[in-house]
């Protein structure tokens, strides 16, 4: 039988396409229901296939060194600079999409610039700074570690949403007599909403899982989750870690989802 | 007074500039200002230091010296571990690339449902911890995980394969990093072509390969662009995943930094290795950059 020779290589090409998505989706997905699998087995190693059936992992999470005090360290820092980095990004963004002055490309591509930054770049140049100025391994100092690192995320989301919003509106207000500051809040910030939550969420999420500027700034007391759990890793075999991996997916799968569900978070991330 | 002075002259323009750009002013001097005190002071500062001697360099000094650039380059073991760490990083971005590309245009085609499903497992994998995805590699690639299992149940080996602590562990952790940061340029860039274009291919007589390489391809190069930059730029500065899928013998060139740091406490060493990374990388993108330019004529 012979096939069209025009529909054929159309076929072909097509499904190899299909076929290396999927099997790219697989990859991505593969490692993390495995870890899934690992945390409910009994055994006390990595072990494939599994045995016994358990939840200890699960209860065993509680004796990592230090987690309780390390959790609340991350979970304040994340909080801070999210705040913080959005509250700055706001001010920069509307800066650059509403006003017209010289060197604005530049200042743009620096604004974003800690994204392409090595990471061990910025924490050696930050401890270093902090020694030298007398303020090392302080809560603050991480905070301002984080605040560097994260920055970025927020501005890039919120200059897309600005760009795809629509200024009619504001000047509806206006010229309906609504104030400024009225305007801003009531017209301009909902619009902003998608792009100011993913921008904050990308910024608590980044700095509450940062080892590599934290693993500088950091000593005795002052410890962040990642780096417990580094730790942890890098001194026991048992698959606690998978229990807490498991745990962790599904958490940031809930506040996604539910980020998605409300404010169509994922539509606005891709310009 | 004489108007026609050049100083006034400049001093009226200055406050006619000032008065129409001084909204942008307040509203970027936080953030601007919060940068310059704790990015650019503390990255000028490094630079500054990677020219003077440390402690345990046997010549001292207060002025400056290349005496720091002079050792990363004649170093032996800096050399080998640069040229892996740009060798696996190139390796990294090409097979993400290869991977992400059909994800994008796969996503292009689908229903708006199942699409939502998978750009929300894309951004769940990105924002889901780099430690627990490396671990998720562990538990695949230890001696007793689950590729093992297989290796020993279809009889392919009688013992256990090291996959881990070897560089081809390290390239599918940065692999598996590096897809969400190539899938969402790409196919942003694909979205942002009409679906005219590719009709009018079809309806011209060119069938799904001449389409792709002849229209969809050289106009989603800025999205290939971004994403390949951005892989290229994590997967130099890699330091978490080689830490915790490699050995020392394939260590990359941020742990050597970071150990020069951290155990020996040679700031100006690791800040002059860290800043000849940033600098090469830098130079990479750049050169990148021009040849996308020139020679593809792409908008990047």
């Amino acid at each position: 039988m012979q096939m069209s020779n025009s529909s054929l290589p159309i076929s072909i090409f097509e499904r190899i396409v299909s076929l290396v998505a999927w099997l790219a989706l697989f990859f991505l997905l593969f490692p993390v229901v495995l870890t899934a699998v690992v945390s409910l087995n009994a055994s006390f190693f990595i072990e494939f296939p599994p045995k016994d059936f358990s939840f200890r992992w699960y209860w065993n999470i509680a004796n990592i060194e230090a987690i309780g005090s390390a959790t609340l360290i991350s979970v304040s820092i994340a909080l801070a600079a999210a705040v913080l980095c959005t509250a700055l990004a706001i001010g920069a963004s509307l800066a650059i999409t509403r006003y017209q002055f010289p060197g604005k490309a530049f200042l743009t591509a620096f604004l974003l610039s800690p994204i392409t930054m090595p990471m061990v770049a910025v924490g050696i140049a930050l401890i270093q700074f902090f020694i030298m100025i007398g303020a090392a391994f302080t809560w603050y100092s991480l905070l301002i570690g984080h605040m560097v690192l994260v920055v970025a995320y927020p501005i890039r989301t919120l200059l897309a949403s600005l760009t795809l919003m629509n200024p009619s509106l504001e000047e509806a207000a206006l010229s309906l007599g609504a104030t400024k500051f009225r305007s801003f809040w009531t017209v301009t910030l909902p619009q902003l909403k998608p792009g100011l939550i993913s921008g904050f969420l990308f910024a608590f999420l980044i700095s509450f899982d940062n080892y590599p500027i934290s693993v500088f700034l950091v000593r005795g007391g002052l410890t962040t989750m990642p780096i417990e759990i580094f730790n942890y890793i890098s001194q026991n075999f048992d698959p606690t870690p998978a229990a807490f991996s498991t745990l962790y997916v599904i958490v940031v799968t809930i506040i996604i989802s539910l980020a998605e569900r409300r404010y169509r978070i994922v539509s606005y991330s891709i310009q | 007074m004489d108007i026609g002075n050049p100083a006034l002259r400049g001093l009226s323009n200055n406050t006619s500039w000032w008065s129409r750009n001084a909204g942008a002013f307040f509203l970027l001097a936080p953030l601007l200002i919060f940068l310059l005190i704790f990015y650019v002071v503390p990255f000028v500062h490094m630079i500054q230091e990677s020219f003077r001697f440390s402690y345990i360099d046997t010549q001292t000094g207060d002025g400056l010296t290349l005496h720091q650039y002079i050792k990363t380059w004649s170093s032996s073991r800096i050399g080998r571990v640069m040229e892996r760490t740009f060798r696996m990083s190139l390796l990294t971005v090409g097979i993400t690339l290869l991977l992400s590309y059909p994800i994008a245009l796969l996503l292009l085609k689908l229903k708006p449902r199942l699409r939502t499903i998978i750009l929300l497992v894309i951004f769940i994998s990105l924002a889901s911890s780099l430690i627990v995805r490396n671990y998720g590699w562990v538990v695949v690639l230890a001696d007793k995980g689950a590729l093992n299992a297989l290796i020993l149940a279809l009889g392919i080996s009688d013992t256990p394969v090291r996959l881990m602590y070897s560089e081809i562990a390290i390239v599918i952790g940065l692999v598996h990093f590096s897809i969400p940061f190539m899938v969402l340029p790409i196919y942003g860039s694909l979205l942002r072509q009409p679906a005219s274009l590719g009709e009018a291919s079809q309806s011209l007589g060119g069938n799904a390969w001449q389409t792709f390489t002849k229209i969809t391809l050289p106009l989603s190069l800025p999205g290939v662009f971004g994403g390949t930059v951005l892989t290229f730029a994590l997967s130099m500065s890699a330091y978490v995943t080689p830490l915790m899928l490699g050995s020392p013998s394939s260590s990359m060139i941020s742990q050597v930094a970071a150990e020069q740091l951290l155990t020996q406490l040679n700031f100006p060493f690791g800040a002059a290795i860290i800043v000849t990374l940033t600098v090469l990388t830098f130079i990479v993108v750049a050169a990148y950059a021009t040849v996308l330019r020139r020679v593809f004529r792409a908008d990047v």
